[in-house]
């Protein structure tokens, strides 16, 4: 990666902006591998995951025109990625969809190009229940609620990681944050429902005093830890209720524990979810650049890719502001 | 590249598997001088060979109760090179946090093995490759697991002494979940848990056996682990050529009956020796070292009864 980290930020404090033109966007295209996609490392294969954070941080920093050579080969990528059923796999290697569609459909709604490969995306989203919330498995659950290890409400249903498992807090605010910038008119019918059985679904997966971990806010009558990745993701996925008291809860639980944070990855999300529900963190930018410092983000591309988009001064990679892009 | 046709041998053709208990008392001690003279007992094909070293990173853990110590994790890769391996990686993909950088600067990891940038894989991101999984334990039927695992000429699994919520135990078998990446499967491996746990230990191991195990006993974890346990010092190092010996022999440290363990009663069959029988108990003692580990309600089959007979 260049240039090299340590020297480079204790010798010449970067300013956002600047650590983030001279440092992530140039690890980043660099990057990029023949077919257009990029891999979770420079050096692996293509997979939609990196593609697409790697696409959001070019389009929200790289002047337009640089953008659009970098980013093209990169939505054609995601475009020959899609399965036959409307999803994308997390691996070329792997034949069915899974959580990335959210994350390709996103990417993609401002293409001009893609309208029908969001719609088959957005509709395979919609028809994908997980298997936990499912009428049969209530009632098991009722009937041996004696058994019952975890404390929440079943009848709730977001998301999973893969098809027909449970329903966790990132997978479902990655697909609520894009049905959210998705135009209404576009959404198959079931999409009312399914945000508004997988928004309770966050709020009652909410950890104890605030805060989400992976989707398991009590185990054993003990209150599960909350993360700051998840925190986040929740957070911009309800961000359109910013004085409901589990909203104001949370980000109290962020702005308290990011002092405690470790890892470029965690740090630049907890920037983006401090500024998005209007908190300042002034010391976000130089802890950025000190983790870099320290191990180069692991050569991570999403983590390179949030790192940049923490740095701009306005979200508008979070909706459907990038639209003129294509 | 390992060799997969002897993950699975009947346990009557499997030559007696050898297992060393080291005393050792805290992580001060010069754990890599112990390890090194353990090594050395088992004369381990490994010169100019690459070693992964899987040890077990749940989350972000900065009092280090949960994960792997970084101290052993150390002195391990340290102990590999000095019996003339080529290479040693450090891998593992984290199950609950997706921030595997945190999770590593948590436990200070870079601090004891210097920079992580060539020596760490993260498993949740490795390219990975399609494994047909030829024992149908589980439901599954394929797993997509990374090439860096499946591609490495010897595999160590390094856990730490936990009992734990849902399986039991969690020790040299069921740290293998870690290399099941989340990239594909999530955070955590939802899949797996459908799939039924303690058959999906067993798929997993059948398809990418550990060639070693070394156990950070020194200080475990009882209770409701793997992540809300209570620290349990134990003061042991348990190491062996076969994963499921040294769990076998780790249960009984703990005092806890393996074949209670459903799946470690089910990979005594095919993945290696669970009768104490056919166990060469080298170093300490089972009974010089033997901590009583507390398990929940949910697990209390798995303790030995009162005067009972071991196994």
């Amino acid at each position: 990666m260049t240039p090299a980290g340590e020297n480079l930020h204790a010798a010449n404090p970067l300013s956002d902006s600047v650590f983030a033109a001279k440092v992530c966007l140039p690890f980043i295209c660099n990057a990029q591998n023949a077919d257009g996609g990029w891999g979770y490392q420079p050096g692996f294969e293509s997979r939609v995951e990196p593609t697409c954070w790697a696409i959001l941080a070019l389009r929200a920093l790289q002047s337009s025109a640089l953008s659009i050579e970098i980013s093209a080969p990169g939505l054609q990528f995601l475009r020959n990625a899609q399965l036959a059923n409307g999803s994308w796999s997390a691996s070329a290697e792997v034949s069915s969809g899974c959580w990335v569609t959210a994350l390709a459909c996103w990417v993609l709604i401002a293409d001009v190009q893609a309208r029908a490969t969001v719609a088959a995306g957005v509709k395979w989203i919609c028809n994908d229940w997980p298997r936990d919330g499912s009428l049969w498995r209530r009632w098991r659950g009722r009937l041996f609620s004696h058994h019952k290890i975890t404390k929440q409400n079943d009848s709730y249903r977001g998301w999973g990681w893969t098809p027909q498992t449970s329903s966790w807090v990132e997978p479902t605010s990655f697909a609520l944050i894009l049905l959210a910038i998705s135009p209404i008119k576009s959404l198959p019918k079931a999409a009312a429902r399914r945000r508004e059985l997988a928004r309770r679904m966050l709020y009652d997966r909410m950890c104890p005093g605030g805060g989400w971990n992976c989707g398991n806010p009590m185990v054993y009558g003990v209150a599960g830890e909350p993360l700051i990745a998840p925190t986040v993701w929740a957070l911009l996925a309800l961000r359109d209720e910013p004085d409901r008291p589990e909203f104001i809860m949370s980000l109290d639980w962020l702005e308290k524990n990011i002092g405690n944070a470790r890892g470029a990855g965690s740090l630049a999300l907890a920037r983006i979810g401090m500024e998005v529900g209007g908190r300042k963190w002034p010391e976000a930018g130089p802890a950025i650049a000190d983790s870099y410092g320290r191990n180069e983000f692991l050569q991570n591309i999403p983590v390179a890719a949030w790192a940049s988009l923490a740095s701009c001064k306005r979200h508008d990679w979070l909706t459907r502001g990038n639209q003129e892009f294509c | 590249m390992r060799r997969p046709d002897i993950a699975l041998l009947p346990s009557f053709q499997r030559a007696a598997s050898r297992v060393v208990i080291r005393r050792t008392a805290n992580y001060q001690q010069d754990l890599a001088a112990v390890i090194y003279e353990t090594l050395r007992v088992f004369d381990l094909p490994v010169k100019g060979k690459t070693v992964l070293l899987k040890p077990n990173l749940v989350g972000f853990d900065p009092l280090c109760e949960m994960n792997t110590h970084p101290y052993v994790i150390a002195a391990t890769r340290e102990s590999f090179l000095r019996v003339g391996a080529a290479e040693v990686l450090i891998g593992d993909g984290p199950a609950m946090d997706r921030d595997t950088e945190a999770v590593l600067e948590s436990v200070q990891l870079r601090e004891f093995t210097g920079p992580l940038g060539r020596t760490f894989v993260d498993l949740n991101l490795d390219d990975v490759k399609r494994v047909v999984l030829s024992t149908h334990a589980s439901r599954l039927r394929e797993l997509y697991l990374p090439k860096t695992a499946l591609g490495v000429d010897f595999l160590v699994s390094m856990p730490k002494l936990k009992t734990h919520h849902w399986a039991g135990v969690t020790l040299s078998l069921k740290n293998m979940f870690g290399i099941v990446p989340g990239s594909c499967y999530g955070w955590p491996k939802n899949v797996l848990h459908w799939a039924g746990i303690d058959n999906s230990i067993l798929d997993i191991n059948a398809a990418s056996r550990p060639d070693f195990a070394i156990v950070d006993g020194i200080v475990g974890m009882e209770g409701n682990g793997p992540i809300q346990g209570s620290p349990k010092p134990c003061g042991v190092l348990v190491l062996g050529d076969d994963p499921v010996a040294v769990d076998a022999t780790c249960c009984r440290v703990m005092g806890l009956r393996p074949e209670k363990v459903k799946y470690l009663n089910a990979a005594g069959t095919l993945l290696g020796h669970l009768d104490a029988a056919k166990i060469q108990q080298l170093g300490e003692t089972v009974e010089s070292v033997r901590t009583s580990f507390a398990v929940l309600d949910a697990f209390k089959e798995l303790r030995e009864p009162e005067g009972g007979v071991w196994n």
